[in-house]
């Protein structure tokens, strides 16, 4: 930036070169190269060796069955189905404003909170049991308006000023954004966790393909590759969805061919609100309980799963859910078993972390991505 | 059309308030009492949205690219429409609340409790209740306009006035402790009964204050000019003396505060210099290198458990404590040093491979880093080292000879002077040449890699040092806690600490120490709002970055070059509307990469 080169800011800082001379040859070795490739051996051959230990194990001595890992992959494909549309929020906000909406974690636990006052209610009045799917969609419907409305305020609010600040200070907002609406929510409900009433049609399992899986699990999954179907087709064909498209590529000329950035910009959130909001749902009639805390873990795996697919790509997003989920599931029992580690699940989000950071590492651009995230 | 703006303003003002009653800041707090009988803490939140409402309806409006100051006649109608339509919608919600039964409501929103009903009502019915409501608001309101358009000399001195008032009456379990210690007579100033200010008291103070604030203005500049040349201070002093004797006495107070206050407000002290610790470390990070560092809680964990694995504590275990699978028996003065240089080692391992990644994408990083941390230290895996969810007891207590600085009031100024340390440390980095590296490099990195400068270097060297005066702070933690258990080392505390760096100003070490006053101690020394600190915290965080970026206690380098920037921009529009070509003074370039 212009401004930063008045004043003398730069004065007396001319002299590292000197430095650089003095302390020779050792400082010119390319330590971050070393030290990136000792970490991926070390990770990688803690994955090999933890997998083959796993799998030599008896069940005596810890092993799993085969049954076993079907329902840790069939949870794992569950869980990611949630991950995905998350992540889908985090992705289509970055790819328009090239902004870390840190925040998309608490909308969705936003809409799930929302839709839980109703879902009680119905399931106390009978209601839910009597006719679940409509109950259900009034109840997701819910939760989307909730989420939407939470996604657009922000957006107005706090974000909207910030628009052309620099890349960090939106950041630092909606982290302040995201401690604010958590305990905003504890304010208004209190910091105990609600049990969510699930429809009794949704408990028990089915057999699909010869695979037993639990109903709510399908559920999961049906409605998750809906959403995302829907999402691409409305994203790709639309007028709405091109726009969307024209200003991610370039807000300026976007808006110089007679795009309105703002209103696309709240679409955006809101959509974002949108599949939150569906998310917030289904993660709730899958563990049956709502808290003002629930929104940061999923968040944080959401928003890894975006990285790791290629922020800003919806496909991306999709695939990053998924792999995140199994990687969640399967990961803990499949490596860290075969170490003699006690409780592996409690370890599970540390994992979620740790792919996070390698991922950043090694392909800042994701799976899917091109690898321009290194540098701006 | 002017009036829909003042109403929409006004509008906003009274969600918030819905707001604020929805989360219990109205009716939980109708008996703190702020000055007299009269002014709660639950009148005060339901007001003050009007106030404000009114005061942002009458600020000067740009029209036609030039600014235009509202007259007090205009200023009142203004703010007279925001807040009595603020006033207006809390009603109708009050109204409405009422029409379909509050313990209809109570099951959901649980703050909509009987005495909040009682609290808005003003003891009458609703509807008669309702129309004081907007009225009591439109009044608050107006005062808030007429305040806004008054020129300076009043404005300055009336919002300091108003402002320390509210600060005293907060403080009413802080200050008439220190009265006793003193033993000065102090029910003038504070209501025997219910704790507030008395209105002589409160007359006293926003006497002071605005007296003060008076001596600050244009007005008072002829009195400080006599005041400094009878001292004789020539132009070649650093301060004016207004600002030496306020850094004096704010020198003497922090030195002086544990004898004065006892030994609760003690303990509060210490974990706000231990706060303070951090936010100097994490400042050098963030905001003199420019990198975001979402999990500084890593540093603060390492330093709290190496300085515990070094000095011989223990496992949490009942019975005999077993040693943690490594263990040391060092004096706290030799495993300082050693737990500083573990923390920066650690800095540099963790840094090297990330600091090359873009800013929101190493705050991810970092943030992550962070996370695992906490999930590792709790986890059944690592007992036998650091004791998993039971954690460590027996740290040891700091003791130079037999003098041991477990006690509150002795651990504050073991603290204080570790705070001192970094603080001169980091003040002296900051005008180095390493500082001013940082500087460069915070500006503008691609300029600063062409200047011959190595980011990587700087970087990591910021790091290094943020991570060792990090691990500093978690050291002194865990002697004034005694014991460690992971329950302390959350995602939280890496957002506390940026939450009072930001808030104080970024690169500001005056600022780290105001914020860490106002958003660790504050609610430590103001039980009640406990359960709130942490929303006060996102709020102030984002109402800072929204409205004050600079922070409360700017630093002066920064908060010139947002100035400038401004000022840039301001002659851009000019010359826009003058129909010249922007020319060279264009505003600064936007980023969009």
């Amino acid at each position: 930036m212009a401004p930063s080169l008045r004043g003398g800011t730069l004065a007396g800082t001319e002299a590292p070169h000197v430095a650089v001379a003095r302390l020779g040859r050792f400082e010119r070795l390319p330590w971050r190269r070393i030290i990136l490739v000792v970490l991926g051996i070390v990770v990688g051959g803690v994955v090999v060796l933890g997998t083959l230990r796993t799998l030599g194990l008896d069940r005596v001595e810890g092993g799993y069955s085969g049954g076993a890992w079907r329902d840790f992959i069939v949870q794992g494909a569950a869980q990611g189905a949630i991950f995905a549309m998350i992540a889908l929020g985090y992705s289509l906000v970055y790819g328009i404003l090239r902004m870390i909406n840190f925040a998309h974690g608490e909308v969705f636990m936003a809409g799930a909170f929302g839709s839980f006052f109703f879902a009680d209610a119905y399931a106390k009045s009978g209601f839910l049991n009597r006719s679940p799917l409509l109950a259900l969609a009034i109840v997701t419907l819910v939760a989307v308006a909730v989420s939407v409305g939470t996604a657009v305020l922000l957006e107005r609010l706090a974000y909207r000023p910030l628009r052309n600040a620099p890349r960090l200070v939106p950041l630092i907002t909606a982290i302040g954004a995201t401690l604010f609406l958590q305990n905003a929510f504890r304010g208004f409900f209190g910091p105990q966790p609600y049990g969510y009433p699930k429809p009794t049609v949704l408990a028990g399992n089915i057999t699909v393909l010869g695979v037993q899986i639990q109903r709510t699990q399908l559920l999961v999954l049906v409605v998750a590759v809906i959403c995302m179907i829907v999402l691409q087709w409305f994203v790709a064909t639309t007028r709405t969805g091109r726009s969307m498209r024209a200003v991610a590529q370039d807000r300026e000329i976007a808006s110089l061919m007679g795009i309105n950035v703002d209103r696309v910009i709240v679409v955006t959130f809101a959509i974002g609100g949108v599949l939150a909001g569906i998310a917030g749902v289904l993660f709730s009639l899958s563990f049956e309980q709502v808290q003002f805390t629930m929104g940061f873990r999923p968040g944080i795996a959401a928003f890894t799963a975006a990285v790791l697919g290629g922020i800003g790509s919806i496909g991306g997003a999709a695939l990053g859910g998924f792999v995140i989920g199994l990687l969640q599931a399967v990961g803990p029992p499949l490596i860290l078993t075969g170490f003699g580690i006690p409780s592996v699940f409690s370890l599970k989000d540390a994992f979620v972390f740790l792919v996070l950071v390698l991922v950043l590492v090694f392909r800042p651009g994701g799976l899917l991505g091109t690898g321009e995230a290194e540098k701006v | 059309m002017a009036a829909r703006r003042w109403v929409r303003t006004g509008a906003f003002a009274g969600i918030v308030t819905i707001f604020l009653a929805l989360v219990g800041l109205i009716g939980g707090f109708t008996d703190v009492f702020l000055i007299g009988d009269e002014v709660t803490f639950a009148g005060l939140m339901l007001l003050l949205p009007a106030f404000v409402a009114g005061f942002v309806a009458a600020a000067p409006r740009i029209e036609g690219g030039e600014r235009r100051e509202m007259s007090l006649g205009e200023a009142a109608v203004a703010a007279a429409v925001a807040a009595a339509s603020a006033g207006f919608v809390f009603a109708l919600a009050v109204l409405f609340t009422d029409l379909i039964g509050d313990e209809r409501i109570r099951p959901i929103f649980l703050n909509v409790s009987p005495s909040l009903m009682e609290f808005v009502a003003f003891g009458q019915s609703t509807v008669v209740g309702a129309v004081i409501l907007v009225a009591l608001s439109t009044m608050a309101g107006v005062l808030g306009g007429v305040l806004r358009a008054a020129p300076p000399v009043i404005r300055r001195p009336v919002t300091a006035a108003v402002v320390v008032t509210v600060l005293f009456g907060f403080l009413q379990r802080v200050i008439p402790i220190a009265l006793d210690q003193l033993s000065l007579e102090r029910d003038w100033l504070y209501h025997p009964i219910h704790d507030g200010l008395t209105w002589v008291g409160a007359a006293v103070v926003a006497a002071i204050s605005a007296g003060i604030s008076l001596l600050n203005t244009r007005f008072g500049a002829r009195v400080r000019g006599s005041l400094s040349s009878s001292i004789g201070g020539r132009s070649g002093l650093a301060m004016s003396p207004v600002r030496l004797i306020a850094s004096v006495a704010a020198v003497a107070l922090l030195i002086a505060a544990p004898l004065l206050l006892g030994s609760v407000i003690s303990e509060v002290l210490g974990t706000v210099m231990v706060f303070a610790l951090l936010g100097i470390g994490l400042n050098i990070v963030v905001g003199y290198a420019g990198l975001l560092d979402l999990g500084y809680v890593f540093f603060f964990a390492l330093g709290a458990y190496s300085l515990a694995l070094l000095t011989g504590a223990t496992l949490n275990v009942y019975g005999v404590p077993p040693d943690p699978a490594i263990s040391g028996d060092l004096n706290f003065y030799i495993a300082i040093p050693i737990v500083m240089l573990i923390a920066a080692a650690a800095g540099l391992l963790v840094g090297a491979p990330v600091l090359r990644l873009r800013g929101d994408y190493l705050a991810l990083v970092t943030l992550g880093l962070g996370e695992m941390v906490t999930v590792l230290v709790g986890s059944p895996w690592l007992v036998p080292l650091v004791g998993g969810p039971s954690g460590m007891r027996g740290i040891t207590d700091a003791a130079i000879g037999g003098f041991a600085f477990r006690d509150p009031q002795r651990f504050y100024y073991l603290a204080l002077a570790f705070v001192a340390l970094a603080a001169f440390l980091s003040w002296r980095l900051a005008t180095s040449r390493i500082g001013r590296a940082w500087t460069a490099m915070r500006e503008d990195e691609q300029t600063a890699d062409a200047m011959g400068i190595s980011t990587t270097r700087f970087k990591l060297l910021a790091f290094a040092i943020g991570g060792a005066i990090g691990s500093l702070g978690g050291a002194l933690f865990a002697v004034k806690i005694g014991s460690l258990t992971p329950a302390s080392f959350q995602v939280i505390v890496s957002i506390q600490v940026l939450g009072l760096v930001i808030l104080g100003g970024l690169g500001s070490i005056p600022g780290v120490l105001v914020g860490a006053l106002v958003l660790v101690g504050l609610p430590g020394l103001l039980r009640e709002f406990e359960e709130y600190r942490f929303l006060a915290y996102g709020a102030a965080v984002v109402a800072v970055m929204v409205l004050r970026p600079q922070g409360l206690v700017p630093n002066v380098r920064r908060s010139r070059e947002l100035q400038e920037e401004e000022r840039a921009q301001d002659e851009w529009a000019k010359a826009v509307e003058e129909g010249e070509t922007p020319g060279e003074l264009g505003p600064p370039a936007e980023v969009t990469t």
